[in-house]
């Protein structure tokens, strides 16, 4: 829209010195600020949308933790006993229950998506525990949720346990223990769980600081092929190697912007763990934005269309974010999977930043990360400088 | 007459657009081969369908048997690898931070004489809840085999006390609980996550393409031309009455708001409001659209084939899924043709596409639930159409639910399809009859 053009008339001779300028460092630090300000396309990607992305995506899981899981309970005993395990039931907080009167009313509950599971007490429950045989309840939940699932599991477990444990300890008791130390054996071995550094285990705080590195780097990436692409279409491409590092030092510095805005205000705000070695993620920053800029020249260079960048990228962040090993483990992958996935900035990148800024780790502790992007920034500098070389020998041949 | 007129337009656009993605290497890539390696490589991804050796370490300051017990249970347990003993806290944290470890189990000073004297003797879990798929299977796995232990204790203890093992079971624990996952039964990630992300893969390529092929003929300024193409044969007597009926039919449409203007300064290069066709818009539209649809029903079939595993499901059921599918690519091609149109930018069209699409599969519903999803949140996700789809996929081809259950969502996505066609179309006219803002970037 608003691609100026006077330069396409920058071949005369007062070009000279704009030339000389153009392939210094600061030169093109200005002009790649110049251009990203001017271009309203490249500015929108580059901080705007990276902005509205800090707010927007958190948004869905702004409650969390799952709770109140709409359940279903199938009772067939009706007796003392079973009516008190729905009453602990219903008084979880992990847990909406219903009544249903049979399974077929259950499953159809299921495919309309009013309940997530439910739970069957059967009859002859009560009589079969006081006359001390073995008594089954079943719990059914849904394993195409695997979140929801859980919760079900859980709630019922924890209902279910709590009323056992009661007879338990009241058997004991009538047989001459007492109450406190009857009371403390109905688990051997219990399990004490520390949730470290995401100490409230909620869904957003687990999952939002790696994806906001993911789309740090998908915007980053994509602005700055647009840009490239761009120059490109305008024939303005070309420039020294330190041109080229003033370019890259530009775009960077608007992600760096960005990606402070994330770790000082954007997790502040959702009330995310954030800033445990804050030193320690600028430094990240510092390396990660150029590694992705540069990639963004290649890109930009390969695709030299401006919207080609938007086009083919698009699509490629899920695929990104599930090969980084971040939500769901490396080493499941398949093997050739686990080596390519490194030619990605954000394999690195996003557990660098969580073990970092999240956690707290040193930067020694997570040198790999820093030695990898440090390695994928030089690669995708000499392939951005292999592509200039040609290009600029094809130049020579078209001149000749 | 009329219909020769029409399938004219469907055929020549097909021919057009053939040409176009022969000729266009990049645009043919974003039909063909990049829908096609995003099926396989999810797929791919999720090929281990359990999560397997999780590593995690053992502090064990015990060392009596049944801590042994304990770390042997770890070691046996398919979803955990015990990486390495530590012998200190520090140790062990320092392993966490750099990600040698997920998790640590500590076994306290005195955890066999607490059981041997009836005392509780927990077993401490250290685990990185950062890493939320890593914490969640590890803390069901080490669970599991802290009830084991448990059991193993208390049954003995009662043994002991002179009860007959099989009434020591019973008398453990009163009320055993069958656990039963209903679908998906053995917890398949396959099943769970890439049979659901690849549907939402190829919603984002189906609209990015919906935003390209309407957004290089305005940003080329080809627009016009493709229509002329298209629509060759000379305007006659009937057209007349077809367009007093456009009229009526899109009396609030923005177009009539320049009705007044346009007449006075039609540009050379534009083409008369008598000549723009609707219906000849929307046949094109469909030629156009031809092979992005034909390329994509292959697309969605073998994703389809994919998630359909060895265990039979209704044919019912797999087909209303098809058709649930190819209603959502189809309308995905068609709001990002709305995108671009509204904005006559290629460029702008991309972005909304991207911003509507990109994070679609978060509000979906499928690995934060839907009923947790804040109320607002919710709204937005009601919005999206692949919420309702993977709605449709899951009960269909995991729940097994009858196909009846699913039709208000194919009836929806069908109506939503021929909405968005028709305002495709319209707003196509009017992009016909604005030469003045082709060309945007």
């Amino acid at each position: 829209m608003s691609r100026s053009s006077h330069h396409n008339v920058s071949t005369t001779a007062a070009d000279s010195k704009a030339h000389s300028s153009s392939q210094k460092f600061l030169g093109n630090f200005l002009q790649t600020i110049t251009d990203v300000f001017s271009d309203k396309g490249v500015l929108l990607l580059l901080m705007i949308a990276p902005i509205i992305y800090g707010f927007f995506y958190p948004w869905p899981y702004s409650t969390e933790v799952v709770n109140h899981v709409p359940v279903g309970i199938i009772d067939n005993d009706n007796s003392n006993l079973s009516r008190t395990i729905v009453r602990y039931a219903s008084a979880s907080p992990q847990l909406d229950t219903r009544h249903f009167l049979n399974e077929q009313e259950t499953k159809e509950a299921m495919w309309s998506d009013e309940i997530a599971g439910y739970m069957i007490i059967p009859s002859g429950l009560e009589q079969q525990v006081l006359s001390g045989k073995a008594a089954y309840v079943s719990v059914l939940g849904n394993g195409g949720y695997f979140l929801l699932n859980k919760n079900v599991q859980m709630g019922f477990l924890t209902a279910v346990s709590t009323v056992s444990a009661g007879i338990e300890v009241k058997k004991e008791v009538a047989q001459g223990a007492y109450l406190a130390t009857a009371a403390a054996n109905t688990q051997a071995v219990p399990l004490e769980i520390t949730p470290l550094y995401n100490q409230t285990e909620g869904y957003g705080a687990y999952v939002v600081p790696a994806v906001s590195i993911l789309i740090l780097q998908q915007t980053l990436l994509i602005a700055t092929a647009m840009l490239i692409g761009t120059l490109y279409e305008q024939r303005r491409h070309t420039t020294s190697v330190r041109g080229w590092l003033g370019r890259i030092a530009a775009l960077s510095m608007f992600s760096f912007t960005v990606g402070c805005f994330y770790y000082g205000w954007a997790f502040e705000l959702h009330h995310y763990p954030r800033g445990q070695n804050m030193l320690g993620s600028l430094l990240f920053l510092l390396l990660f934005c150029p590694t992705v800029a540069t990639l963004g020249c290649v890109l930009g260079l390969w695709f030299r269309q401006r919207e080609r960048s938007m086009q083919i990228l698009i699509f490629s962040s899920l695929p990104m974010f599930f090969v980084s090993g971040y939500p769901w483990p490396a080493n499941q992958l398949p093997e050739f999977l686990q080596v390519i996935r490194w030619l990605i900035p954000t394999t690195p990148a996003i557990n660098t930043s969580v073990q970092l800024n999240q956690m707290g780790a040193s930067v020694s502790q997570v040198a790999t990360g820093f030695y990898a992007l440090a390695a994928l920034w030089v690669c995708y500098f000499v392939l951005l400088m292999l592509i200039r070389w040609h290009n600029s020998v094809k130049q020579d041949n078209a001149l000749l | 007459m009329r219909l020769t007129k029409l399938s004219g337009a469907f055929v020549r656009s097909a021919a057009y657009e053939r040409r176009f993605l022969a000729k266009n290497p990049w645009d043919f890539t974003m039909v063909v081969w990049i829908p096609l390696a995003t099926v396989l490589l999810i797929w791919w991804i999720f090929s281990h369908t359990q999560v397997t050796d999780l590593p995690i370490g053992v502090i064990d300051q015990d060392s009596g048997p049944i801590a042994h017990t304990a770390v042997r249970y770890l070691e046996a347990s398919p979803t955990l690898t015990v990486k390495q003993r530590y012998y200190s806290e520090a140790e062990a944290e320092s392993a966490i931070l750099q990600r040698d470890i997920y998790a640590i189990v500590v076994i306290p000073h005195n955890f066999s004489r607490n059981i041997l004297s009836g005392k509780p003797a927990p077993l401490i879990l250290q685990v990185n809840a950062q890493y939320g798929t890593h914490s969640g299977i590890i803390q069901t796995s080490v669970q599991t085999i802290a009830g084991t232990l448990s059991a193993g204790v208390e049954i003995q203890r009662l043994i002991k006390q002179g009860m007959a093992p099989s009434q020591a079971a019973i008398a453990y624990s009163p009320i055993k609980i069958q656990r039963i996952s209903l679908f998906n039964a053995a917890t398949d990630y396959q099943q769970f996550l890439a049979s659901t992300v690849i549907p939402a893969l190829l919603h984002i390529l189906a609209m990015v393409i919906g935003a390209t092929t309407m957004g290089r003929e305005l940003r080329d300024r080809k627009l016009g031309h493709w229509y002329r193409f298209i629509n060759t044969s000379p305007p006659n007597l009937t057209l007349w009455t077809h367009r007093k009926t456009r009229s009526i039919l899109a009396t609030d449409h923005p177009k009539n708001r320049q009705e007044g203007c346009k007449k006075d300064k039609i540009p050379s290069k534009s083409i008369a409001t008598e000549q723009i066709d609707v219906l000849v818009l929307l046949f094109g539209l469909l030629g156009k659209y031809f092979w992005p649809i034909l390329a994509y029903s292959g697309w969605a079939m073998l994703a389809l084939w994919f998630a359909t595993p060895q265990e039979s499901i209704a044919i019912r059921s797999v087909t209303v899924t098809y058709i649930g599918l190819i209603l959502l690519l189809t309308l995905s091609f068609w709001l990002g043709a709305i995108f671009t149109l509204s904005s006559f930018s290629l460029r702008m069209g991309l972005s909304s596409t991207a911003f509507m699409s990109a994070p679609s599969y978060a509000f979906a519903g499928v690995t934060f639930p839907y009923i947790a999803i804040s109320d607002s949140a919710q709204r937005w996700s009601n919005a999206l159409p692949l919420t309702h789809y993977l709605k449709l996929h899951i009960a269909q081809l995991q729940m097994q639910a009858p196909f009846a259950v699913s039709l208000p969502i194919v009836y929806g996505l069908t109506i939503a399809t021929s909405i968005a066609l028709f305002l495709t179309a319209l707003l196509t006219k009017r992009a016909l009859l604005h030469p003045e803002r082709w060309g945007a970037r």
